[in-house]
């Protein structure tokens, strides 16, 4: 019985297939429905409605705040812990590291309930400052995401770089600053990426936070449970296209190449 | 290779052919009957011994789910076989999407505007006449109330839908800290600065709509209308009127706790807010909770002067699903048969708190039961059952139970909330299907929920987009600083490093 071979194109097929069913067919679906009515006419008047509408793009802006707020909340609280855990003699990081990632594996509707509940004992009434909660909940979800790549960037920093940056006189300050920080921008960026975009959409913690302001994700939906699947999936197309713009953008930034040699120089 | 194609193939048919058999033996008898209901709508057994329901007439406690009662019941009396699968949905629009992107059911439990919806659509098979027919046998028709009956048989759905349970819409609320009763008897509640963040509303553009509605409409409602002109006004669909509502739903936007789709419940039970605008069977289940809860806390239901939202749940067979197949729709049928004897239809009601359209001498011992006045009440109040349950049915109940304004009782307990009395039926509305004028008011719902720029300030229009002109301007000056600043060129003799 002979070995049963395949070529390298071979194997690719499972995966292309994959990409092609699960990827790009319901990417071509959304276009479809984005550019046309409801009786399957080509119209950009989805389109133009998003554009032309101070609600949407008042929403639009209303979820760039809350997501931008939230990764700025995320990593002034990331950094300095996974600098922490990186850096430091401490022995026993890898459980202080599990202790930050474990939340993650409790489902997040069980932990933003129990948060309201946090939340309800320290402000009273919260559905006062649902801004401000909201940005806690996403915090508190999405913190997880910041820390790891912030962490894996800054364990790999090489230490003789710090070295000779002291021996050469600068003091600790410098050194992070002037080494440290630059090498960690990858990790930074791809922290940013991995909380700004999802807490854009992300909707269900400010339905359980009673935040009764909408955000994109609940925009879409809202058109969905109407049956309109048409100005639902432009806006879905008009989202993915700001994380195009944003995944390009950063892409200039995680090369490596890039930071280190700021760095080195 | 030919040889491990063929071992392949071979074990292939080894591990299909039992399967294939099987499967030819069960389509012979079995048929698969696929069910999609509510979620919590349906009894799901597993009492505790305690909570048997012992009536005269016989006692009733839930052992296995329902569902399982049914199979067993109805392979022990028909002559073919019928396995349930069964499914829930969220939310009404939730139920139609799943139909539209082409997920086969045979039996459904949609609300009285999605029936209208799939009725006009074609969707709906009707029940074949020997569901309507005179025997012992077919408890939906010998045991649904007059009531219900008269009222589906008015909008032309009585071929086509057996009514499951009905209710109406109020506020549930707690009397110890809203003593005022007439701040409960309206839907201006929502809007009322005094209960700021202390009231919570449903978050679907139905429920909102109709409370608004009966807002705007309040005096008009308040002062006595006829049961035409009730109903066109709450089911106003105009553009002016659309634009009233969202002004005002603006207001509400601003007073209330919360918008929500479930966590009403536990907020009225725990006491995070005053009065939550509810479902009668929701309402049930949110007193009861909150009387076995720690602090023992009494909530009361109220229905506004207004008006309220008559509506009915009710069991639809899809052609799509049945298609045309005898066996399918006798198993559909005999389905929602079983769930209409009275024994059942008392476990469902207990378990989910709902009421049930079934009315019988059963359901009406259960409420007598459950409700009837104990030997030491101060006072009796004849509560009249009669409109329900046919002939003459008058309750004592316990008269502390209700709030009356005069001759009207217009708030009360459990019972007030399962089985409204006439004078709150009065003011009851069917609210119809929007139609055409469903984006227009999904529209206007969205105008509400989402921030408009023309009312942030422009002062804060102007900050926020200099922040953000300015971080973007830092980082595109930074991704581009060698090309821009520093200057690169290595000296003679060099060569780039990164070469």
């Amino acid at each position: 019985m002979r070995k049963l071979r395949f070529s390298r194109s071979q194997l690719c097929i499972p995966y292309a297939a994959f990409l092609i069913l699960f990827v790009i067919a319901p990417l071509f679906v959304i276009v479809y429905y984005a550019f046309t009515n409801g009786q399957g006419q080509f119209t950009f008047s989805n389109f133009l409605n998003f554009f032309a509408s101070t609600n949407t793009l008042g929403t639009l802006l209303y979820s760039f705040a809350l997501a931008a707020v939230t990764t700025l909340v995320c990593l002034a609280i990331a950094y300095p812990t996974a600098y922490i855990l990186a850096r430091s003699g401490l022995k026993k990081k890898y459980v202080l590291l599990m202790l930050f990632v474990l939340p993650m594996w409790i489902n997040f509707t069980l932990r933003i309930t129990a948060l309201k509940e946090i939340l309800s004992l320290i402000e009273g009434n919260i559905s006062a400052y649902p801004f401000l909660n909201s940005v806690i909940g996403m915090t508190y979800d999405f913190l997880p995401f910041m820390i790891l790549p912030l962490y894996t960037s800054l364990l790999k920093l090489d230490n003789s770089l710090l070295e000779a940056a002291a021996d050469l006189g600068a003091d600790k300050f410098t050194v992070f600053l002037r080494v440290t920080l630059p090498l960690s921008v990858p990790g930074i960026i791809s922290g940013m990426t991995m909380v700004l975009l999802p807490s854009m959409t992300n909707y269900v913690v400010l339905d359980m936070l009673y935040n009764s302001t909408y955000i994109m994700g609940s925009l879409i939906g809202s058109y969905f449970s109407a049956y309109d699947w048409n100005n639902g999936s432009l806006i879905s197309l008009v989202l993915l296209v700001i994380i195009l713009i944003v995944t390009l953008v950063t892409n200039r930034f995680s090369d490596k190449d890039a930071g280190a040699r700021g760095a080195v120089l | 290779m030919k040889k491990f194609l063929s071992v392949f193939v071979s074990v292939l048919f080894a591990c299909a052919l039992p399967l294939t058999l099987a499967g030819c033996s069960e389509s012979a008898e079995t048929v698969v009957l696929r069910v999609c209901s509510w979620e919590e709508y349906i009894d799901l057994g597993d009492w505790d011994e305690g909570e048997i329901i012992d009536l005269e007439s016989g006692d009733i406690f839930g052992k296995n789910s329902m569902v399982d009662d049914f199979t067993e019941w109805f392979n022990s009396k028909y002559d073919f076989k019928v396995k349930v699968e069964y499914s829930t949905f969220g939310t009404n629009e939730d139920l139609y999407n799943r139909l539209s992107l082409g997920d086969e059911y045979d039996l459904v439990c949609p609300s009285d505007y999605m029936i209208m919806k799939l009725l006009a659509e074609e969707k709906i098979q009707k029940y074949s006449p020997r569901f309507f027919e005179e025997n012992d046998e077919n408890h939906y028709d010998n045991f649904v109330s007059p009531y219900i009956k008269n009222m589906f048989e008015n909008y032309g759905w009585d071929e086509y839908a057996a009514c499951y349970m009905w209710g109406t819409t109020g506020l549930v609320y707690n009397p110890e800290k809203i003593e005022n009763t007439a701040d409960v008897s309206t839907w201006k509640i929502l809007s009322d600065e005094n209960y700021k963040r202390q009231v919570t509303i449903k978050d679907n553009v139905r429920d909102a709509y109709f409370a608004t509605l009966g807002i705007i409409n309040g005096e008009e409602l308040k002062a006595g209308v006829g049961d035409g002109r009730r109903s066109e006004l709450l089911n106003d669909t105009d553009n002016a009127t659309i634009a009233k509502a969202e002004d005002v739903l603006k207001q509400i936007k601003e007073n209330v706790y919360s918008f929500e789709t479930d966590a009403g419940k536990s907020d009225m039970v725990t006491g995070k807010v005053l009065a939550n605008y509810q479902w009668s069977g929701d309402a049930v289940y949110i007193m009861d909770e909150a009387e076995s809860d720690d602090s023992e806390t009494e909530l009361w239901y109220s229905v506004p002067d207004e008006c309220t939202n008559l509506w009915f749940d009710g069991w639809v067979m899809l052609k799509d699903g049945i298609g045309g197949n005898e066996q399918k729709q006798t198993a559909a049928e005999a389905f929602v048969n079983f769930l209409s004897r009275p024994d059942n239809a008392v476990r469902n009601m207990y378990y989910i708190g709902y009421t049930s359209a079934i009315a019988g001498d059963m359901v009406y011992d259960y409420m007598e039961w459950n409700y009837g006045a104990e030997e030491e009440a101060e006072e009796t109040l004849e509560y009249d059952l009669s409109y329900f349950f046919g002939g003459e049915r008058i309750l004592t109940a316990d008269a502390a139970d209700f709030g009356r304004d005069g001759e009207k009782i217009n708030r009360g307990r459990q019972l007030f909330a399962q089985y409204p009395p006439q004078n709150v039926i009065d003011r009851s509305v069917v609210m119809l299907d929007f139609g055409d004028k469903l984006g227009e008011i999904n529209q206007m719902w969205i105008n509400v929920r989402c921030l408009d720029l023309k009312d942030i300030s422009p002062a804060v229009i102007g900050i926020t987009a200099a922040v953000i002109g300015v971080i973007v301007i830092a980082v595109l000056l930074y991704a581009f600083r060698y090309k821009l600043f520093i200057n690169y060129k290595p000296k003679k003799g060099y060569e780039k490093s990164d070469k």
